[in-house]
């Protein structure tokens, strides 16, 4: 998936785990920018009587790059703890959920955010709410008020929501790991079958979502509020990471004592990155990495293996991509995409570069103003709003990745390559659905509910 | 812990740090604690390999590393 259990032991983590990672200037308020982290991929909205909610010992931050060194020179902390109202029963509810203070609730869970900027820390708030995951319309009715009520304004001109939210990724997982067999290409792929649209896996699935708006002048190294497309100020590095405390004592009787520093265990910037780029033996090290730290990543988005096994798997599809292949010669489209930033000069008007430093970051010009009508494409396909320039909820991701692996984007640095005719067919098969979004913060779409999600098998 | 107790392996961390200089506030933190002065949040002593002496002391959300060879295996030695 994007980096839904992307690595062997943060599969095996999942309130750890990142899934998605989105930065984007806000549509509605575009002087300020929306950041989302997800976690905790695959929620089945079945999930009682334990529903789905952050770790308590997990910290979760999304880190800020505003000078293009690859480190962060803000990050934003989030401490969860969870709050047990009656120790006599084994539901999460024991009536319908009114409020977030509902008396009926019995597991709630509340959170802090911490600016920390330069080593200088400054709580923006604590005691937050989550809202409670969305049941059915026995326990959470109302369950839009509820999420809506659990968005907080916080100091500094921030805004926050945190809580279940729904999958916002789509992808065809089932096709893509057997073997590559992309159902819109199946007439020419391995199994020769009649080509098909795509089946979206994370389809009714729910995450847990991270969402902060925060103005772009608490952002910018100069806190400026960048105009400039062209200015190097106007661009900012995202990832988002979580850590762990680095012992874990279990007691034997359920408890658990944690010390230590928090070390990290999960990172995103780019979607797709340590899903399909990086080699399974060192997903792990990646994930405990930072990316200032990402130059010894760099042979594998140069030399990507997906490039090799697209012609192995559609053979004679893809004859201009081969011989790229075969030519040793590095992908520096990739490289400009995933580690730098596409530097001025290569997309008219255009330039999210972040210097010489190799790092996977998300790295968005916020002087690119929000689309009108947004392409789901994003830069591809003449949307500068839209991934590689940071990324928006609905951008097709795996397509626009798919596809400039397929060297949909060589032509920017080579004139003279020709990109093969079936780039264009490239594809999962799947588009944004409308329902999975909301127009205004936190833009996540009303999880699916317990009671009205279909399970697969029926 | 049966040769070793938590308090000699407190005390010896305090002074092997403070001979070599690196005593951290931790260290201070831990003999405070050893003496009421402070609480009694619990401190995780890890040694990765006896031989490099190297003891790592965790204590809430901060991490000392001392480095004692005699320490780190009298650890070891207790531990088995």
């Amino acid at each position: 998936m994007s980096s839904h259990r992307e690595a062997p032991s943060i599969s095996k983590d999942p309130v750890a785990d990142s899934t998605d990672l989105y930065a984007f200037v806000s549509p509605d308020d575009p002087n300020t920018v929306t950041i989302i982290a997800n976690y905790l991929p695959g929620e089945a909205p079945f999930g009682g009587p334990n529903f789905y909610e952050f770790g308590d010992d997990v910290r979760y931050s999304i880190n800020i790059d505003n000078d293009a060194d690859g480190k962060p020179e803000i990050v934003y902390e989030f401490d969860f703890r969870t709050e047990v109202s009656n120790n006599a029963t084994f539901l999460y509810n024991i009536g319908p959920i009114t409020s977030l203070s509902s008396s009926a609730w019995i597991r709630k869970q509340f959170y802090s955010v911490t600016r920390v900027e330069n080593g200088k820390r400054t709580l923006l708030g604590r005691d937050l709410a989550c809202p409670p995951c969305n049941i059915g319309p026995g326990s959470t009715s109302n369950y839009a008020s509820l999420a809506s009520a659990a968005i907080h304004g916080l100091g500094g001109g921030h805004t926050v929501f945190a809580g279940q939210r729904l999958d916002p990724f789509y992808v065809d997982l089932g096709s893509i790991f057997d073997l590559g067999d992309l159902r819109p290409l199946n007439n020419v792929g391995p199994l020769k079958l009649a080509a098909t649209h795509g089946l979206d896996s994370l389809s009714q699935m729910n995450v847990q979502s991270i969402a902060l708006k925060v103005p772009k002048t608490a952002l910018t190294k100069n806190r400026s509020n960048p105009s400039d497309v062209s200015k190097a100020t106007s661009v900012i590095g995202v990832w988002t990471s979580a850590s762990r405390q680095k012992s874990v004592i279990h007691a034997g009787n359920g408890s658990t004592t944690r010390t230590g520093p928090y070390v990290q265990v999960s990172r995103m910037g780019n979607p797709l990155v340590n899903e399909a780029v990086i080699p399974m033996a060192l997903k792990d090290g990646w994930n405990a990495d930072v990316p200032a730290g990402d130059a010894q990543y760099a042979k594998f988005v140069a030399h990507p293996e997906l490039q090799s096994l697209l012609n192995v798997l559609y053979k004679g599809a893809f004859p201009n991509l081969a011989a790229l292949a075969s030519s040793g010669k590095p992908r520096a489209d990739l490289e400009a995409v995933l580690l730098t930033g596409l530097p001025s000069g290569i997309v008219p008007g255009f330039q999210n570069n972040t210097g010489k430093t190799l790092a996977d970051q998300l790295r968005l010009n916020m002087a690119v103003p929000p689309a009108k009508n947004p392409n789901a494409g994003g830069l591809a396909f003449g949307d500068a709003a839209g991934y590689p320039n940071g990324r928006r909820p609905a951008d097709d991701v795996v397509t626009i990745v798919l596809r400039a692996v397929a060297g949909l984007l060589y032509p920017l640095i080579d004139k003279s390559y020709k990109v093969d005719a079936a780039v264009s067919l490239v594809s999962d098969g799947l588009g944004p659905q409308d329902s999975s979004y909301l127009p205004s913060f936190p833009y996540l779409g009303t999880p699916a509910s317990g009671y009205d999600t279909q399970p697969l098998a029926a | 812990m049966s040769d070793l107790t938590r308090r000699e392996l407190v005390k010896n961390s305090a002074m092997a740090a403070a001979g070599m200089t690196v005593i951290g506030a931790i260290a201070a933190d831990v003999a405070n604690a050893d003496t009421g002065a402070a609480g009694s949040d619990p401190v995780v002593a890890y040694v990765s390999n006896p031989n490099t002496g190297e003891i790592s002391l965790m204590h809430g959300e901060r991490e000392v590393k001392l480095h004692d060879r005699k320490l780190a295996r009298d650890i070891a030695r207790a531990a088995r």
